[in-house]
């Protein structure tokens, strides 16, 4: 099993706020990431540097190498759009575009360029169906993407990022606003998901990691502390910080 | 809070007093007149130190109507004779003035007949090639420019003696500029160097040309004689005979050192 | 306690009926003053009426109709690409510190006093019109200058607001879908934004109808059905400042009928803004 992502030696600042210190992490494919830590530990902010989605915020300062298929993704001639497209995200609040449920799944592939209609339909089934919403909506594809539930919104934002076919998929707590049924479907979702893509998942809730992910990364204060295979972690972790964390000592 | 409340108070009562030992004089009207009166305001105030005289403008028919309701002591009015809507005021002549013709300096014409004046403003006459030769503005291609017409809006008395001395019945044309002071008229034709226009004698600076009609040139010599006689008077216009500080700066206009202030500014004594 | 509580309620209560008594006193004032004449004349005979000559007991608003007319739409043309590439410039490319100095600076234009804006049209624009596009000067198209610049800041200032109040997780969501940053600007912001946007430029409309001191100074105030854009026209507004000094009796009541209208205008236009900016919320 190869690795997806290597993380070299990443520091990144925001003006003097040093945010994530020299972080080395190899994620490998077609397996799931669990991003585990107490708030303010830096780890959503680690999740959108895989993305570079912290580059609007004009005040970051990033150093330090990720390669993407032993491609740095912050070389100069990296085009931002292709990168989102290899790698996306679905945010910690479903954030549908106030547009119909059809044309929030298709707003990422028309501008990639695809537009027949056959395929664009075919593309919509499709990935409603692999985020396992397909039947709740399949006869009100028209209706306005923000009438639906929480735990809709989020399917439809996970279908939204399945359009683009990416490799990569960054999930920042996705089930944090949700009630339990829309979660354990959320989760069903990752478990078939991982078949085809590699996932990182960023999550407060260490039951979720323990029961959804490969492999889980602890991070504190911007560090990451310990790397391991989730049975490793949760039974006999290497670091007595990561043991204060799971056993809830702190949170 | 009682505090605030006495404090206000007695703010308020001292500016009441305050107010009593300064007598106002409120004089409006004509703008050709208003930078005479301006001036003369200032030398009045200077030797009486306890009066205070608000000048304004507004134009003619502002002066007679503020004088008609109260609003001010004295109107001013220049026009050629009063309409009836100054009917029961005490009018009194304080100066004259003539009405010049102005063009931009650079426009060749120096002099226009009566019947040129009133074909140019009724707009029959509308560019400056038919005056013949190389006269007025040229465009790019050397064309000959037409002709902007400059005018006071109806209540002007500048407006309505012009009416009534020059163009005499004809009518001013409906692409006429309307310019709302004797100021601004100056302003658009020393700015437009196709543009004719007409303003107080007054206030003529270098910036505009004023050009001679019927071979009589607007010169002060002229004026005097009387040869250039386009001049109405400025009447100053009161609800009956004025006592006090407001009859004592009608009598400052009319002294010599008032006359002599009119003339040296430009205008013509009443005597 | 309480006693003082109710007073205080009481208090702002009456200050804020009285703002809205004044408002009615107006209305009530310039209907009582100019409704007669439009009676006497006509409502068509009065608006569209194209002869305005009062000494002569003709009273047709028509021309100063359209000069308003004219001279906002020009206005809008002037302003609404520059206020609009702002706006989505300070809002969207420019960094939060540049844009703390820079808003402010704009709004200043709209402190800059009315007659200001006239004497510059006078002094620097009339040259330049005529030497480069014909004419006298005064005309629609330096009034239309003038009056852009003058409602900029209004469009400006609101368009920045609007596009700022679109939650950031919109532009989030469509650059993580491969949106380039103007892609996004251009279909989700923007029509995110389009209501507080419109709303602000009809402010700014409302504002260019209601402009009187610049525009007597710079549009020539000839009572003419325009033919081209370097004519010279005069407005509704210009139209009653002008006269309003001296006229009495019918042409008096004229000059508050022109009122009514503008009121009116500004009334209707008022409805339409509040109605897209509600229904912009409700979405």
């Amino acid at each position: 099993m190869e690795d997806k992502i290597v993380v070299k030696g990443l520091n990144l600042c925001f003006d003097t706020h040093h945010v994530l210190k020299s972080i080395d992490l190899n994620i490998r494919a077609n397996e799931i990431l669990s991003i585990i830590g107490p708030a303010n530990s830096g780890k959503t902010s680690f999740l959108r540097t895989l993305n570079r989605l912290n580059d609007i915020i004009s005040t970051v300062k990033i150093t330090g190498e990720i390669l993407l298929d032993g491609i740095d993704i912050y070389k100069k001639d990296i085009l931002l759009p292709w990168l989102r497209r290899k790698v996306g995200m679905v945010f910690a609040l479903p954030v549908p575009l106030p547009r119909s449920i059809f044309e929030n799944i298709v707003y990422g592939p028309r501008l990639n360029g695809v537009t027949s209609k056959a395929k664009l339909e075919e593309l919509v089934e499709k990935t409603l169906k692999a985020a396992f919403l397909w039947d709740e909506v399949k006869d009100r594809l028209h209706l306005s993407g923000t009438k639906l539930s929480g735990g809709q919104q989020q399917r439809l934002c996970i279908a939204r990022a399945l359009a683009l076919e990416p490799e990569v998929i960054l999930l920042d707590e996705p089930c944090s606003g949700l009630d339990p049924l829309s979660t354990s479907r959320i989760e069903e979702a990752l478990y078939e998901l991982k078949k085809q893509y590699t996932i990182v998942l960023v999550t407060n809730n260490t039951k979720q990691a323990a029961r959804v992910g490969d492999n889980v990364a602890f991070f504190l204060m911007g560090e990451m502390i310990e790397y391991g295979s989730t049975e490793q972690i949760f039974t006999v972790p290497h670091d007595k910080r990561t043991e204060d964390y799971i056993t809830g000592r702190f949170g | 809070m009682y505090r605030l409340i006495s404090v206000m108070l007695i703010l308020m009562v001292g500016m009441g007093c305050a107010r009593n030992n300064v007598e106002t004089i409120n004089i409006a009207g004509s703008t050709a007149f208003q930078p005479f009166a301006e001036k003369l305001a200032e030398e009045f105030m200077a030797v009486h130190p306890d009066v205070r005289v608000n000048v304004q403008g507004g134009g003619s028919a502002v002066g007679i109507q503020s004088a008609q309701s109260g609003v001010v002591q004295i109107g001013m009015a220049d026009i050629v004779t009063l309409p009836k809507e100054a009917e029961g005021l005490n009018s009194i002549v304080a100066a004259k003035d003539a009405i010049v013709i102005i063009v931009h300096p650079t426009n060749k014409v120096d002099n226009l007949s009566l019947q040129q004046i009133q074909d140019i403003f009724s707009g029959r006459l509308n560019n400056w090639a038919e005056l013949g030769g190389e006269k007025g503005e040229k465009g790019e291609k050397g064309e000959n420019k037409s002709i902007t017409v400059v005018s006071r809006e109806e209540g002007s008395g500048t407006r309505d003696s012009f009416h009534d001395m020059l163009l005499k019945g004809v009518q001013l044309s409906p692409h006429a500029l309307i310019q709302n002071s004797t100021g601004a008229v100056r302003l658009m034709v020393q700015s437009d160097p196709s543009a004719i226009g007409y303003i107080t004698h007054g206030v003529v600076t270098p910036d505009v040309k004023a050009i001679a009609i019927d071979g009589i040139a607007p010169s002060p010599e002229n004026i005097h004689a009387g040869k250039y006689n386009v001049v109405r008077p400025i009447f100053l216009l009161t609800k009956g005979e004025l006592k006090g500080k407001a009859g004592e700066f009608i009598d400052f206009i009319l002294s010599p050192q008032g006359q002599k202030i009119i003339a040296d500014n430009g205008l013509l004594p009443v005597k | 306690m309480k006693y003082r509580e109710n007073l205080i309620q009481i208090g702002l209560l009456l200050t804020a009926l009285s703002t809205i008594a004044i408002l009615f006193l107006i209305a009530l004032f310039i209907l009582h003053e100019g409704l007669p004449i439009i009676l006497k004349v006509g409502i068509k005979g009065f608006i569209c009426g194209s002869h305005w000559s009062p000494q002569q007991g003709h009273f047709g608003i028509f021309p100063m109709i359209i000069g308003t007319v004219w001279i906002t739409i020009g206005a809008l043309l002037v302003s609404l690409p520059l206020s609009l590439s702002c706006a989505i410039y300070l809002s969207e490319f420019s960094t939060t510190k540049v844009r703390a100095v820079l808003k402010p600076v704009i709004e200043l234009l709209a402190g800059i006093p009315s007659v200001v804006y006239g004497f510059i049209g006078m002094v620097v624009l009339f040259p330049m019109v005529r030497n480069y596009f014909g004419g006298t000067g005064p005309c629609i198209l330096s009034a239309a200058i003038i009056l852009g610049i003058m409602i900029l800041p209004t469009i400006t200032s609101i368009a920045i607001d609007s596009l700022q109040a679109v939650p950031y997780s919109f532009r989030e969501g469509s650059l993580s879908l491969g949106a380039t940053r103007w892609q996004t600007i251009r279909m989700v912001i923007l029509p995110a934004a389009k209501s507080g946007i419109l709303s602000g430029i009809i402010l700014g409309v409302g504002r260019a109808v209601g402009e009187t001191m610049a525009v007597i100074m710079i549009a020539g105030n000839s009572v003419i059905i325009p033919g081209s854009f370097l004519d010279p026209v005069r407005t509704l507004t210009a139209n009653i400042a002008l006269e309003m000094n001296y006229a009495t009796g019918d042409h008096r009541q004229a000059l508050f009928a022109t009122g009514i209208v503008l009121f009116i205008a500004i009334i209707i236009l008022n409805i339409i803004a509040n109605t897209i900016a509600r229904r912009g919320v409700e979405k």
